[in-house]
């Protein structure tokens, strides 16, 4: 007989009492078509993750990219910020930005208190941030790097001229799939930033969350465009493929407050209209929620010759150099304040080891006026060492220009430091000016307590803190003809040649003088036969 | 490696883009491009430290050659040389002699088990002529006192734009996928004098294996 055996399996359910911090994700796009003849698309894209950034070990995470969790664990991390950009935001013309960012490369981190060894977890983390980004932030270290007072804590300031665009890639859902490479380097001005940070959980403030933002900000031309009626397929090459599954919040925001002036249509209509009252400016959005299937957005301008009066924003800034000849130059830093009222401004410069700048020529001028800084700090370089760190803090008149001005001497580097390209020139980086303002128009930036695009809607404040970058400088530095020494070699090689060898045959045979002999060959046998005959 | 940021320089008229012909075929700077070392950081000291892993601490992972003595490394090399150098940016030039020490102490530190180095440059088999080490096998663009030629100039940007060595080796490796079983041997036939000018040099001679029987896969996959 045949026993049906029955096997019973125990399956364990092992109860994970794991309980999972809970994380967000939420993916917005800004776009916002400035005065001009340009139009600024920014992404943002905020995970906000409710662990204690001080105990978690990064070892577990669903949203948060864990390769930049290690990273801030390993060095001791409490906040950092990586920008990369290519082009020059113009304040003047467009307004402020969402998330400023210098041209070039930019890190400024500030490192816990227990930290034992800032200078070293500085550099190790600028190596490690070079590996994730695929950008040369390896040369970033206490040779380039300040700690400024006011304008923010521990800040390295790097100046790389070319952003690497290797790590963008495509083919992700969500907003991001508009990040197609081609589309990117197409424009005026590009620039993607990291931003992390611990921030309150709620708002009594017990315990904290990790936030981390991450952004691309575009601004395209018309004129590159061909044509002012946009779309997302002109812009970014798509249309939007779908919502990320993994988002909270997928939208997109289309400023129509210049519609007023420049009315266009957009097409498909907004789901929404949003109207932003924010520091006594209102301005109106277009909202769209992004759905689970295709989105195009195309906006379409009205035949209109009107030329919109572009109004500058409350504070902007430049820089350039002065002087002629390889000797002596100077740094011109510019402010322009627009505003009614004085505004306290702080001027941070980070000048490299080779530009030495001369304190006492620092000259602070409103409109020809000498303008007494409120307070200066200044550590001079060490070549080699530590760049020359300047920070100022100004009173700026309404309605004023004021010029910082500060004389360098131009200097030889050692013939292995110059880079290949040596003529190219040497970069000096932005300027950076801070301050806070009592208005709002033109400002775009999220506020502090804030991290997305609708954080900033009716986020009236006492204050918006604005820092404006200036552009780079490059200076020519005293370049040696690199090809002297094979020309010196050359040369001497072949002078010496020719002159040595005639004279070390003059100077070393011995000249004597022998008599003439003409005989003939018969009369010397005759000769020596006779001498021999004779013996 | 790349010194000369030619896909991103804002004075390319295709942004983000090189490609391999003037009709532009194929797109060589792909979204998947990963490049480790750029710009000023291309220097020989550092392609040495590179393959013979002495590079200095808080390296990323992703700067460092992480083989083994089970790997099979692939060395792709091309730009201005001569008899016995290749020239690094445009001031400083590793040497076949350099090249040689460099994959001799890989060899010495377990860090391949075979190499494939090419090289597409003038008078490219003086650079492999040194090598002493076993499991190499090296494919030169031109012998010595050849030129290697470039293909054809692109008008939109006035420069020649591919090499000729590289143009036909790319074409060929256009067909090969992780399933292919063509053979390491008819890669080296790739570029015959009649297209390449110069004659393609190859050293087998370090190589234990026939590389008729060598499947291409295992240097070349994607």
């Amino acid at each position: 007989m045949q026993f049906l055996t029955c096997a019973t399996y125990l399956i364990f359910y092992v109860n994970s009492v794991l309980t999972y911090n809970s994380d967000t994700f939420t993916e917005e796009l800004l776009i916002k078509p400035l005065y001009s003849e340009q139009i600024y698309a920014h992404f943002q894209f905020t995970t906000k993750w409710d662990v204690d950034p001080n105990t978690e070990t990064f070892n577990h995470s669903r949203i948060f990219p864990r390769a930049l969790g290690e990273i801030v664990k390993r060095y001791n991390v409490q906040e950092l910020h990586v920008s990369l950009t290519g082009g020059l935001w113009r304040y003047d013309s467009w307004g402020y930005p969402v998330t400023d960012a210098a041209p070039g490369a930019e890190v400024w981190a500030w490192f816990k208190t227990d930290t034992k060894d800032v200078n070293k977890n500085w550099k190790l983390l600028a190596n490690s941030l070079s590996g994730l980004l695929c950008a040369s932030l390896n040369f970033v270290d206490t040779s380039n790097s300040v700690s400024p007072e006011f304008s923010f804590k521990p800040t390295g300031v790097t100046d790389s001229p070319n952003v690497n665009s290797s790590y963008l890639s495509s083919g992700v859902s969500g907003l991001a799939s508009l990040l197609n490479s081609g589309y990117i380097h197409n424009t005026r001005y590009h620039s993607v930033a990291l931003h992390l940070r611990p921030v309150c959980r709620d708002e009594t403030c017990q315990s904290l969350s990790l936030e981390l933002q991450q952004s691309v900000s575009l601004v395209y031309d018309y004129l590159i465009l061909g044509t002012k009626n946009w779309s997302l397929r002109k812009l970014f090459g798509q249309g939007v493929t779908r919502n990320c599954i993994l988002a909270s919040r997928s939208e997109i925001y289309v400023d129509t407050t210049t519609s007023s002036t420049h009315s266009f249509e957009l097409s498909p209509p907004p789901d929404d209209v949003v109207t932003s009252i924010r520091g006594g400016h209102v301005s109106t959005f277009g909202k769209y929620n992004v759905p689970n299937y295709f989105l195009h957005i195309s906006a379409k301008y009205e035949e209109s010759q009107k030329l919109a009066v572009v109004s500058p924003p409350s504070l902007y800034a430049s820089q350039y150099l002065t002087g002629y000849g390889q000797e002596r130059g100077g740094i011109v830093t510019k402010l322009y304040n627009n505003h009614w009222d004085n505004l306290n401004v702080v001027v941070l410069q980070n000048i490299p080891w080779y530009v030495p700048i001369y304190l006492h020529t620092l000259k602070v001028t409103t409109d020809g006026v000498n303008n007494e800084p409120i307070t200066l700090r200044y550590i001079p370089g060490i070549q080699r060492e530590r760049p020359y760190y300047l920070e100022i803090l100004l009173k700026l008149p309404p309605k004023s220009a004021t010029a910082v001005s500060i004389d360098f001497d131009y200097v030889f580097l050692k013939w292995q430091e110059y880079p290949p390209d040596a003529n190219h020139g040497f970069y000096i980086g932005s300027a950076i000016i801070s301050s806070h303002l009592t208005l709002a128009r033109n400002y775009t930036g999220l506020p502090q307590d804030g991290s997305t695009i609708t954080d900033s809607f009716n986020a009236s404040r006492s204050g918006y803190l604005v820092q404006v970058r200036t552009e780079n400088m490059v200076i020519t530095l005293p370049t040696p003809d690199f090809s002297m020494p094979y020309n010196v070699i050359c040369l001497a090689c072949t002078v010496v040649a020719l002159a040595f060898g005639p004279l070390h045959n003059i100077t070393t045979r011995r000249l004597v003088l022998k008599p003439k002999n003409n005989e003939k060959l018969l009369f010397r046998l005759k000769r020596k036969l006779t001498e021999f005959l004779k013996k | 490696m790349i010194a000369d940021d030619m896909a991103c320089n804002p004075r390319n008229p295709r942004p983000a883009t090189v490609f391999n012909n003037a009709n532009q075929h194929i797109n060589v700077y792909g979204d998947d491009v990963e490049v480790d070392y750029r710009g000023y950081e291309v220097t020989v000291e550092n392609f040495v430290r590179l393959l013979t892993g002495r590079l200095p601490p808080g390296t990323p992972r992703s700067k460092q050659l992480l083989t083994d003595e089970g790997s099979n490394v692939l060395v792709y090399l091309t730009g201005h040389g001569g008899d016995g150098f290749l020239k690094f940016q445009d001031s400083e030039e590793i040497t076949s002699q350099e090249m040689a020490d460099a994959l001799e102490q890989m060899w010495q530190k377990q860090r391949y088990h075979e190499t494939f180095f090419m090289i597409d440059t003038c008078q490219a088999a003086s650079m492999y002529e040194r090598f002493y080490s076993p499991n190499i096998l090296a494919v030169g663009s031109s012998l010595v006192g050849e030129d290697s030629l470039s293909h054809h100039v692109d008008p939109a940007i006035g420069v020649y734009i591919i090499d000729r060595y590289t143009y036909y080796a790319l074409d060929f490796l256009e067909n090969v996928d992780p399933q292919s079983n063509k053979s390491m041997g008819e890669f080296l036939q790739v570029c015959p004098k009649s297209v390449c000018i110069s004659t393609v040099g190859v050293r087998r001679d370090l190589f234990r294996r026939n590389p008729d029987h060598v499947p291409i896969t295992d240097f070349l996959v994607q």
